[in-house]
C-alpha cells in the first residue's frame, strides 16, 4: 500500500508516494534521480550505498525510506558547498584515489563522518573507519592518503 | 534484490508495540537497526506481513551507570554508542571491545545491542537467496527435515554469530523482555536455546527492552577477542570473552569466567574454569589447561568460513592470549 512521505535530502524537501518496502537507496536513485549513491551488493556488505542520516553514516540499501521521515539525509550530491568541492573531494581527485568510481561516493561520506568526529585520525583509525567501504580497484593506498591530506587541510 | 511487500508499523512506545504484537505476532517481524533482518528478507528467508520498526520508540537507547545497580543499556542503544561510552570502556572493556569488533562503521551506527543479542543464527546453506536454497532440500531451520551443512541429521547447527552476547554473559548481564502480559527478567545466558533453528527464547509477542550488568568488583579484568578472516567487518568464526577478578596485591585470581561464541548454536560458558584458576595466580600450566577446556567446549560444524578444527584451535589460542593479557594487566 503506497503512502505519502516527505524526505529532507541535502537540505531540500521531497514529497514522495512510495511503497513501504522501498529502501532509501531505491528511492534516492529511482524516485528522485540522485544516482550518485551507488547500488552494488544491495545487502549491507560493501558500503557503496553509504549516506549520512543526521550526520551518521548508514547504509541506504538496508534503510526503509518510510523510516526516514523528519531526518536530515545527506548524499554525495550534498557534500560540496555551492561550487566549492569539499576538501575530501579535491584530495581524492588530486591523489588519484578514484579509478572506476563506484566506491567513491560511499567512501567520501564515510571519511567525512570520520573527519567530522576525529579531525586528525591516525592511519589505523582511517583504515578501521573505511573498513565498511570496499574498493576492488585501488587497493586503498591512495584512498587512505587522500583522507590524510584532507585531514591536514582542516 | 527487492524486499517483499510489507505493511510498515511504527509504534511510538513499548506499550503500542506490545499491544500490536499481542494480536499480530505470528505475521510480524520486529526490526531495530534492520541490518540482519533486511538482508534475510531480501533473500526471502522471512516474508512477514507486518514489519514493526521498534527503532522509533524514544528513550530505549540510553546508557546509564549507577554505583549500586551497575550498568543499564537500553535495547536500542547503537553499537557505536556502546563502543565509545566511557563507563563501558573503563569498567566493562569486553563489552566495548565486542561492540567495536562487530563490523563496519555504518553497521555500528544502525545496529543495536538488542538486535545483536537476538541475532539470527547463520549457516552457509541458510544465508542464501531463495533461488540458491531451492537447489537443495529444505533445511531444518527453514522448516524442512534435513541439515544441508552435515548432509542429513535431525538438528540444526546454525551458528550464533553475535559478538556482544559472549561479552555480556561474561559480565553476568540480565535482560528484560516486555509483552502485553507484562515484563520478565532473566539472565542473558538463559536467553539462548542451543537450537540453531530457534536460537533465541523470546516469544513472538515479546520485545527486549533493556540489559542490566552488575557493577564489576575491584580488580576485574575483561576482554573480547574475535577471530575472522579479514581484520575488520565480518561475523565471528570464533569469539572468546574472558572476565577475571584478580587481587592487585598478591595477584591471586578470585573469580574467572570464559564464554565462547560462534562455535555452536549458542554462546557457551566453559565449565571447569573456576576450578582451574580461582585461588591461585594465573600461570602455566593452568592457563593452557583452561584453554584446552574451552577448545573442547567448542563444537562447530562445517557451515562457515574456516574449518571447524581451525576455529576450535583459535578458541584455545584466544583463551591463552586473554589470560596472558590478564596477567600482564595486574
Amino acid at each position: 500500500m503506497k503512502e505519502v512521505i516527505e524526505l529532507l535530502i541535502n537540505g531540500e524537501s521531497h514529497e514522495l508516494f512510495i511503497e513501504p518496502k522501498m529502501t532509501l537507496l531505491e528511492v534516492l536513485r529511482e524516485e528522485i534521480g540522485l544516482t550518485g549513491t551507488k547500488e552494488v551488493c544491495d545487502m549491507g556488505s560493501c558500503g557503496a550505498c553509504t549516506v549520512l542520516i543526521d550526520k551518521r553514516p548508514v547504509l541506504g540499501c538496508l534503510t526503509l525510506a518510510v523510516s526516514c521521515k523528519g531526518k536530515e539525509i545527506t548524499t554525495i550530491e550534498g557534500v560540496r558547498s555551492g561550487e566549492q568541492l569539499h576538501p575530501l573531494q579535491s584530495s581524492f581527485i588530486e591523489k588519484g584515489a578514484i579509478q572506476c568510481g563506484m566506491c567513491t561516493p560511499g567512501m567520501i561520506l564515510t571519511s567525512k563522518a570520520l573527519l567530522d568526529e576525529n579531525p586528525h585520525p591516525t592511519e589505523m583509525e582511517i583504515r578501521e573507519a573505511i573498513s565498511g567501504n570496499l574498493c576492488r580497484c585501488t587497493g586503498y593506498v591512495k584512498i587512505v592518503e587522500a583522507i590524510q591530506v584532507a585531514s591536514e587541510m582542516g | 534484490m527487492r524486499l517483499p511487500n510489507i505493511q510498515y508499523v511504527e509504534p511510538g512506545s513499548t506499550q503500542e508495540a506490545s499491544a500490536f504484537l499481542a494480536d499480530h505476532a505470528q505475521e510480524s517481524k520486529v526490526m531495530a537497526g534492520g541490518t540482519d533482518l533486511l538482508p534475510s528478507m531480501k533473500q526471502k528467508i522471512f516474508k512477514p506481513e507486518y514489519l514493526v520498526n521498534l527503532g522509533a520508540i524514544p528513550n530505549l537507547d540510553t546508557i546509564e551507570f549507577d554505583e549500586q545497580s551497575g550498568l543499564r543499556i537500553g535495547a536500542l542503544a547503537t553499537l557505536s554508542a556502546i563502543e565509545r561510552e566511557p563507563v563501558i570502556l573503563e569498567k566493562y572493556p569486553a563489552v566495548a571491545q565486542a561492540a567495536h569488533a562487530v563490523g563496519a562503521m555504518q553497521l555500528k551506527w544502525m545496529g543495536t545491542v538488542g538486535g545483536n543479542l537476538c541475532l539470527d543464527t547463520r549457516c552457509y546453506y541458510y544465508n542464501q537467496s531463495d533461488f540458491w536454497r531451492r537447489c537443495r532440500p529444505t533445511c531444518i531451520k527453514m522448516g524442512g527435515d534435513t541439515c544441508n551443512a552435515i548432509g542429513g541429521g535431525n538438528k540444526c547447527f546454525a551458528v550464533f554469530s553475535g559478538d556482544l552476547a559472549p561479552a555480556l554473559i561474561a559480565m553476568d548481564a540480565n535482560i528484560s523482555l516486555l509483552s502485553a502480559k507484562g515484563e520478565r527478567t532473566l539472565a542473558l545466558n538463559d536467553l539462548y536455546s542451543g537450537d540453531g533453528a530457534q536460537p533465541v527464547s523470546i516469544s513472538p509477542e515479546e520485545i527486549l527492552t533493556c540489559i542490566e550488568v552488575p557493577k564489576p568488583p575491584e580488580g576485574t579484568f575483561s576482554t573480547y577477542l574475535k577471530y575472522r578472516i579479514r581484520q575488520s567487518i565480518d561475523f565471528p568464526l570464533a569469539g572468546v570473552a574472558v572476565r577475571l577478578v584478580i587481587d592487585g596485591n598478591d595477584k591471586v585470581c578470585h573469580d574467572a569466567k570464559v564464554v565462547i561464541g560462534a562455535v555452536g548454536p549458542r554462546p557457551v560458558e566453559v565449565n571447569g574454569i573456576k576450578e582451574l584458576l580461582v585461588g591461585k595466580k594465573l600461570e602455566s600450566p593452568a592457563i593452557e589447561q583452561a584453554a584446552l577446556l574451552a577448545q573442547k567446549a567448542a563444537k562447530p560444524v562445517d557451515n562457515a568460513a574456516g574449518s571447524p578444527s581451525y576455529r576450535k584451535l583459535m578458541i584455545k589460542i584466544f583463551v591463552e592470549k586473554a589470560l596472558g593479557q590478564a596477567t600482564a594487566s595486574v
